[in-house]
């Protein structure tokens, strides 16, 4: 008797096993794919019921035939597809196994039909409370819980046997053959089976959440790269990036023209600089579409060398503002190996980022240009008003005092060729300062007595760096909108001062006529540059900062970064 | 011709004058470095022509222009560095501009044209065509700011403070809430450029400033300001006053 157990179990183990190979080529397709999700929608819930549907018919198909009843592997089928589905899906699935198993007869026939569609509804009982007691659906890919599930469920089934099958006597006769095989068999193909599925789903997990990685950590060192334009030298670090996130063979960047950089295997005759030559990258270029070469049904060419280790390849059209293509990325695999379906995804996704970066700097440039624009537009509209009284003091102080009129014209001559021949984006504090005395000594003479000018700036300020033409408008600012408006005398201060530990320059006047300017007028103008130019070149912090006190006076305030030295 | 020259630069002031010395006909018989300053003595002056610049501090040359009674208004010469305004204001006009630096030979011409032009000014006052765009943008031209005199101290006025402008034998005075003040402007001048209501022969009144109105059995009103004060409204210019508030 024992050793007929045994044997019994032998071969439902055997079964099980063809089960399981079964399991595992199905897993390999994407058939497969609904039980790694469990998303609640139609398509999936008819794959899980077809799936363990068949499960449990060809459970019965394989059963050994014991004294007219079959000893079998359907329960499998049944709990797992309740424990996937929920109980309703449990339930149609133990029917569609149970009534199947009873077409083909046997004195169990309507106990095992019974019996299967209960052990459905078990398995859809499980799913129920697992889902109950916590929201975390990986208890549902628990082996443990499967094979729990199962052993109950069998158990189930050999009492329904022992309660519906007649004669009585041959129903116990039966039980005490095939109840211990078919409990362990059951449960042990149960857990192991749900094993495969959780493996299958970790594998999943795994693969998507490194290439996720992969790409995020891509796109995060690609960032700011780009930021000047398509150069050849952010080329050659892009290439450099890509070729050791991705891990492809070989990596390379074209403008429309040329090999901008080449990355990689074959790099000994593939050269940056050189005109483009592969046909794939001219098909990309002029078609504007992603060309791939995967090396079996397309093989890449290499042009320049019959010994190229590389064999396929893919090349991304790179996108400029208006959708043509400027330029491509291009990724190899050598003749050995394939292309991973991944890599492609990344190449697509590259040649996005960059087109991005593009698109970004290309508005940046826009935007200094702009300013640069701005600025020159301030300067000119300075110019005039400011040349004419110049001239005209110059002209009524020449008869009466010639050398200060020399002076004047030397003044006006420094004056003018600082203004106008400015094109570095920074100077230093004592350049700054000798255009504002320039322009300061002009209007000294200019309004004589009606104008005080001091200045007290520390040595240590004069070697500091500022943008271009910061000083000079804010000066002429606190004359022309400030003092000028002045019946009493004007004054005007320049002096530095440490804030905190900030080094700031302060223009100061008597008038404490500023107004904050609701838009950027003309008047506005000058301060609205001066302000743009300090956040370009400090950051958001260094703002222009004006203090007034309305007929006191106005503090017009730059301040310094700390020397990065010190 | 008694002139008298404005302009907030004492170099540009020197220099006009030293031009102007070689024109015998041209008399400067004052320099004032601001409009204030100017509007204080130009009665007393009696000038016939103003050397006027236009950027100054406070009150603008073409302010000051706006300001004088156009009565016995002195003939005016814009003398600028560069304004665009003033090129596009007097460029059919009679009244000339000068451009900084002044050139000699342009002065000249000016003077002659102040020659010819003078005394047809003061005759054709009413009718004068050749004049007629200026006065008209003179006209037009509201007043921002009333220089008063208080002491020794000069008081610029806004407008909208003004609760009421009247004149008495010692002059113009212009009343706030703060007190009163004595001002160069004439009745005239307020009432022409700003939005001030005429309510009697002596009194302007700013309408927002009414706090009252007192019927008479005369048909007359006695108006009462929100500082308390009562001005007399004559039959004669209550029905302006009426039509303003609907009555």
């Amino acid at each position: 008797m024992i050793l007929s157990d045994f044997s019994l179990l032998l071969s439902l183990a055997q079964q099980m096993s063809v089960f399981l190979v079964i399991a595992y080529l199905l897993s390999k397709t994407p058939a497969f794919l609904p039980l790694t999700n469990l998303s609640p929608r139609l398509p999936n819930t008819l794959t899980i019921y077809c799936l363990f549907s068949g499960f449990c018919i060809l459970g019965s198909y394989f059963g050994l035939a014991i004294d007219d009843a079959i000893a079998n592997t359907r329960a499998v089928g049944a709990v797992l597809g309740g424990l996937f589905g929920g109980p309703v899906l449990g339930l149609l699935v133990g029917f569609t196994g149970g009534m199947h198993r009873y077409f083909m007869g046997g004195f169990t026939d309507v106990a095992c039909a019974v019996s299967t569609t209960l052990e459905g509804l078990v398995g859809g009982l499980f799913h129920l409370w697992i889902r109950r007691r916590s929201l975390h659906n990986e208890h549902l890919f628990s082996p443990t819980i499967a094979f729990v599930a199962t052993l109950i469920a069998e158990t189930l089934q050999m009492l329904l046997i022992l309660l519906i099958a007649k004669p009585f006597e041959q129903a116990l006769a039966l039980v005490e053959v095939i109840a211990l095989p078919m409990v362990l068999a059951n449960s042990v193909g149960a857990a192991l089976f749900m094993m495969m599925i959780r493996d299958r789903r970790r594998l999943y997990d795994k693969f998507s959440s490194h290439s996720s990685a992969k790409a995020l950590n891509l796109a995060q060192r690609m960032v700011g790269v780009f930021h000047q334009g398509f150069k050849q030298q952010d080329a050659v670090r892009i290439a450099n990036i890509i070729h050791e996130e991705t891990g492809v063979s070989a990596v390379a960047i074209t403008d429309t023209q040329q090999v901008l950089a080449f990355k990689g295997m074959g790099s000994d005759h593939h050269h940056a600089g050189r005109p483009i030559s592969s046909k794939q990258t001219y098909q990309a270029i002029n078609e504007n579409r992603v060309v791939f070469a995967d090396g079996v049904e397309e093989p890449y060419q290499c042009s320049s060398s019959d010994k190229c280790p590389l064999g396929s390849s893919l090349v991304v059209p790179i996108r400029g503002s208006e959708n043509d293509v400027i330029g491509t990325v291009k990724l190899y695999e050598s003749k050995r190996r394939l292309f991973l379906h991944i890599n492609r995804a990344l190449g697509e996704g590259i040649a996005k980022v960059i087109a991005e970066q593009l698109r970004d700097s290309h508005v940046q440039q826009q935007q200094q240009l702009l300013t640069e624009a701005e600025l020159k537009l301030a300067r000119a509209q300075i110019n005039p008003h400011f040349l004419f009284n110049a001239l005209n003091t110059i002209s009524a102080v020449v008869k009466r005092d010639a050398s200060s009129a020399r002076q004047l014209i030397a003044d006006l001559a420094l004056f003018l060729r600082i203004n106008l021949k400015r094109n570095q984006q920074s100077s230093l504090v004592s350049v700054e300062l000798e255009h504002v005395n320039a322009y300061l000594h002009i209007e000294q003479v200019r309004f004589a007595d009606r104008l005080v000018i001091k200045q007290d700036i520390d040595e240590s300020f004069m070697h500091l760096e500022l943008p271009t033409f910061t000083l000079q408008p804010l000066v002429e600012n606190a004359i022309k909108h400030g003092t000028a408006h002045l019946l009493e005398t004007g004054k005007i201060t320049i002096y530095s001062r440490l804030n905190n530990g900030v080094k700031q320059l302060v223009v100061e006047d008597n008038a404490g006529l500023y107004q904050k300017p609701e838009q950027a007028t003309s008047e506005g103008l000058g301060m609205h540059i001066v302000d743009t130019r300090l956040r370009n070149a400090f950051g958001a912090s260094f703002a222009l900062q004006v203090e007034c006190q309305l007929n006191q006076y106005t503090r017009v305030i730059i301040s310094l970064p700390k020397e990065p030295n010190q | 011709m008694r002139a008298i020259i404005v302009d907030d630069e004492p170099l540009a002031r020197e220099e006009l004058q030293e031009m102007l010395q070689s024109h015998p006909e041209i008399e400067v018989v004052a320099q004032f470095g601001n409009a204030i300053e100017c509007l204080k003595h130009l009665k007393q002056l009696q000038a016939e022509v103003l050397f006027l610049d236009i950027e100054m501090p406070q009150i603008s040359g073409l302010e000051l222009a706006n300001m004088i009674d156009s009565d016995n208004a002195p003939a005016i010469v814009f003398v600028t560095a560069y304004d665009q305004f003033a090129l596009d204001a007097f460029e059919q006009n009679a009244v000339d501009y000068l451009l900084k630096p002044i050139d000699s030979e342009r002065l000249c011409k000016s003077i002659k044209r102040l020659k010819e032009r003078l005394p047809s000014i003061k005759q054709t006052e009413a009718d004068a065509p050749a004049n007629h765009s200026y006065q008209t943008m003179l006209k037009e031209q509201q007043l921002r700011l009333i220089p008063c005199y208080y002491q020794q101290r000069v008081k610029l006025i806004r407008l909208e403070d003004i609760e009421h402008a009247s004149s008495d034998l010692s002059g113009v005075h212009v009343a706030t809430e703060n007190g009163s003040y004595h001002t160069q402007l004439t009745l005239k001048v307020l009432e022409d450029k700003s939005p001030l209501l005429r309510c009697h022969r002596q009194h302007l009144v700013n309408v927002e400033a009414i706090s009252e109105i007192s019927l008479e059995d005369n048909g007359g009103a006695v108006l009462f300001t929100k500082s308390g004060e009562q001005l007399p409204v004559s039959r004669r210019y209550f029905k302006a006053i009426k039509e303003h508030f609907g009555l």
